[in-house]
């Protein structure tokens, strides 16, 4: 879910943004020319991924995947992500410039803290891989929706309801993005385990 | 390539022998289509070639390419055959430096770039690449730029073009293969003809001295099949082909060879001999 | 799905150099984004339909675009009336008649006049900044967009990422589609079962592996060609004259709507 322009608050939007920009830096600083190509068509893979829906009961959910794209690329999922947002903002105005900061930083810090906490896991063969993988999923976004949900509760206290609703209703995603991310874990270990151990910087 | 120029190993017997068993081979049935005369092939190393190669790809038991080998000669116009998954792609991924033999050797212009007693660096293909365009099966893997113009300048300007050379050559190039006006278009809403032809002339724009065409007709519509029969003969003095549509060998090729069991060999059915005991094989064609 | 409708047209918005557009439309949302009184947030609204106008932009796609975009708002609009102190305009419950476990007390809200007008700011706000982020952004293609983006002295990297994602994403998304197609031929039709989200899983697995291999292929072609871990850009032509003019007069327009929300109370006008 990305909030959309004209809701937040100036601090909010500012805040988000200079976060945003420090962490587009450091991933494109880490994110050599010679991977650049690369990380350009995982993330178009993941884009694309993101356009499935799956059914949760009467309802649907677009699958997300960011905690295995920031296992797969580390820091430089943060400009993946901008690039991604960027995108769906060009062509279905979701998401906008000025909040552009604020769903950068909302969806690409949890999988910067996946990297590093199952990376180890789900790259190396490990009898916990499903387990991370599905841990990897259902965290990372539980962790968006928390990050989008206090983004709107900082903005002010009429916002608090909307954003506790917000929180409530991507209990059920997370389970989802849970058991998906693990499945698609195990296919890509069957059919292409070397992709899990893809570095796309040169220090990790 | 003139007959001044000295090979650094024409004094090299075994050489020599080498090269002609290979020309004989090649020629088979049109003795001399080449402008050259067969005692300058003799003595001039080929300007790529691939020697009693052996390949394995890693996590596969049986080998793909078992002692085979190749060359490479300007003026020569060749047909690759073989089954799918005989090697024939293997073959001249091994010959650009995109793969590693296990053993065996690649030559540039009779200069070892990969041989048992030298360690190769990937620097070491860069002149090789520079003369020896490759067009791959798939255009979607070789157009990555946002437009057309920005593609076919791509090779120029990582040869050292400025800005300004590498547009102008860039432009010339679409000119001359008929899509002139076509540099601004965006690259994912050409049609699968009109990439196939934007990559070739990408491939054209670095100016190569041969060419090394891999399934160039799948998917295209018989327009621009024809399209790129014509270009091929205007533009491209020497090339290999890989390919099943034999009709279209006929058109563009006057040697033929095959991959079979892990190794090159003269092709015995030929797209020519195909292609007259074939009741649909009405092409027009010109022998010698 | 991932064709740019409002790109095509022959408007002096589309003609106008991207640069000039992108930081108009950048300066226009920021301003937007800080009003705090309705009446110059539906003067920014006015302003952004206008550009809309302007660019003679096709109006049902608009209007169908603005209904997705709006999907948020309205969710907004369900919490935020009932959200904030102020003179009551509609009172849910008490509900007298049933019993307590049924209806409880925090069931019953009351919409105040400050909570329905905070949500309308919003409203307005955020459908004048997509707008004129149409009007401005949408009406040039995206690969112009991201060569604007470079030759506006962001990082070429961060550029460079912009387009080849864009390029790949149409590899990418007709293979989804091969794939999709594939499976509903076979008879596959979604439900909240395992089978459902295993099917889903390999089809995203598999985009993502043949993405891997295809990455793979496109170094390859850029080795032949002499890639040597360095990007060269050409230089683009520059556009029109009176785009600068342009983007100067749309930035004016909102600085001064912005001067307007916050003078406004100091002049003490309603």
């Amino acid at each position: 879910m990305h909030i959309s322009e004209g809701v937040l608050s100036p601090a909010v939007l500012g805040a988000g943004a200079a976060l945003a920009a420090l962490g587009v830096a450091t991933g494109l600083k880490r994110l050599d020319y010679d991977r650049l190509m690369t990380v350009a068509i995982l993330s178009s893979a993941f884009f694309v991924a993101s356009l499935i829906h799956v059914p949760i009961g009467p309802a649907s959910a677009h699958l997300v995947l960011n905690g295995l794209l920031g296992v797969m690329l580390g820091w430089a999922a943060v400009p993946a992500i901008f690039v991604a947002l960027a995108l769906q903002a060009l062509l279905f105005q979701f998401g906008g410039l000025t909040v552009l900061g604020v769903n950068t930083f909302t969806m690409a810090l949890p999988p910067v803290l996946c990297f590093y906490a199952f990376r180890p896991m789900l790259s190396g063969p490990s009898r916990l891989r499903g387990g991370a993988a599905f841990a990897c999923g259902f965290l990372s976004v539980g962790a968006s929706a928390l990050l989008t949900a206090a983004a709107l509760a900082l903005s002010g206290e009429e916002f608090s309801a909307a954003a506790r609703a917000l929180l409530l209703a991507h209990v059920p995603v997370m389970f989802a993005e849970g058991v998906v991310t693990a499945l698609v874990v195990s296919f890509i270990a069957r059919v292409r385990p070397e992709m899990l151990a893809f570095t796309s910087t040169a220090h990790g | 390539m003139s007959t001044a120029t000295t090979p650094p190993n024409s004094g090299q017997p075994h050489n020599c022998a080498h090269a002609h068993a290979h020309d004989h081979a090649h020629g088979h049935g049109h003795p001399h289509p080449h402008p050259h005369s067969h005692s300058d092939d003799d003595a001039t190393p080929p300007l790529a070639a691939v020697q009693d190669i052996h390949f394995t790809y890693s996590g596969s038991a049986e080998p793909v390419l078992r002692g085979a080998s190749l060359a490479l000669r300007p003026g020569r116009r060749i047909g690759l055959l073989g089954h799918n998954g005989s090697g024939k792609s293997t073959l001249l991924h091994l010959l650009m430096g995109l793969l590693r033999p296990q053993s065996g050797r690649v030559l540039h212009r009779g200069v070892p770039l990969v041989s048992e007693t030298r360690k190769t660096r990937e620097a070491d293909f860069v002149p090789l690449r520079r003369e020896v365009g490759f067009l791959f099966q798939n255009s979607d893997d070789q157009l990555f730029c946002p437009t057309v113009l920005e593609d076919v300048a791509f090779g120029p300007l990582n040869h050292g073009a400025s800005p300004a050379e590498a547009r102008a050559v860039a432009e010339a190039t679409l000119e001359r293969l008929g899509f002139a006006g076509f540099g601004s278009r965006v690259t994912h809403r050409l049609s699968g003809g009109e990439k196939k032809m934007i990559a070739l002339a990408a491939v054209l724009a670095m100016q190569p001295q041969a060419l090394l065409l891999d399934e160039p007709t799948n998917d295209l519509d018989p327009h621009t099949r024809d399209r790129l029969i014509a270009i091929l003969a205007a533009h491209s003095p020497t090339h290999l082909i890989i390919s099943h549509d034999w009709d279209f060998l006929a058109h563009t090729c006057d040697s033929f060879l095959t991959v079979q069991d892990g190794a090159v060999r003269t092709a015995t059915h030929t797209p020519h001999t195909h292609v007259h005991t074939h009741t649909g094989g009405d092409v027009h064609h010109h022998h010698g | 799905m991932l064709d740019e409708p409002f790109s095509r047209g022959a408007s002096r918005l589309h003609l106008a150099d991207p640069r000039c557009k992108l930081v108009a439309a950048l300066a226009f949302a920021v301003c937007a984004a800080l009003l705090r009184s309705p009446g110059p947030a539906a003067l920014a609204l006015l302003t952004g339909a206008a550009l809309c106008l302007w660019a003679r932009l096709p109006l049902p796609r608009l209007l169908r675009r603005l209904a997705a975009v709006n999907v948020f708002v309205a969710f907004l609009w369900l919490f935020l009336p009932f959200s904030l102190p102020g003179a009551p305009l509609l009172r849910i419950g008490p509900f007298p008649g049933l019993p307590d476990w049924l209806a409880p007390n925090w069931l019953s809200l009351t919409a105040t006049d400050a909570g329905v007008a905070q949500a309308l700011l919003v409203t307005l706000k955020s459908n004048a900044i997509v707008l004129a982020f149409i009007a401005l952004a949408g009406t040039s293609d995206i690969t112009a967009v991201g060569h604007a983006v470079a030759r506006l002295g962001l990082p070429d990297k961060l550029a460079l990422l912009l387009l080849f994602t864009w390029r790949q994403l149409h590899v990418v998304a007709q293979e989804y589609h091969r794939l999709r197609t594939a499976a509903k031929v076979r008879g596959f039709t979604p439900g909240t079962d395992l089978h459902t989200y295993r099917t889903y899983a390999n089809m995203a697995g598999m985009v993502l592996v043949r993405s891997f291999d295809r990455a793979e292929r496109v170094g390859q072609a850029m080795r032949l060609r002499g890639f040597a871990g360095r990007f060269h850009m050409l230089a683009e032509p520059a556009g029109r004259p009176g785009d600068r003019l342009l983007a100067a007069v749309i930035i004016l327009c909102a600085a001064a709507l912005l001067a307007a929300d916050i003078l406004q109370p100091l002049a003490g006008l309603p």
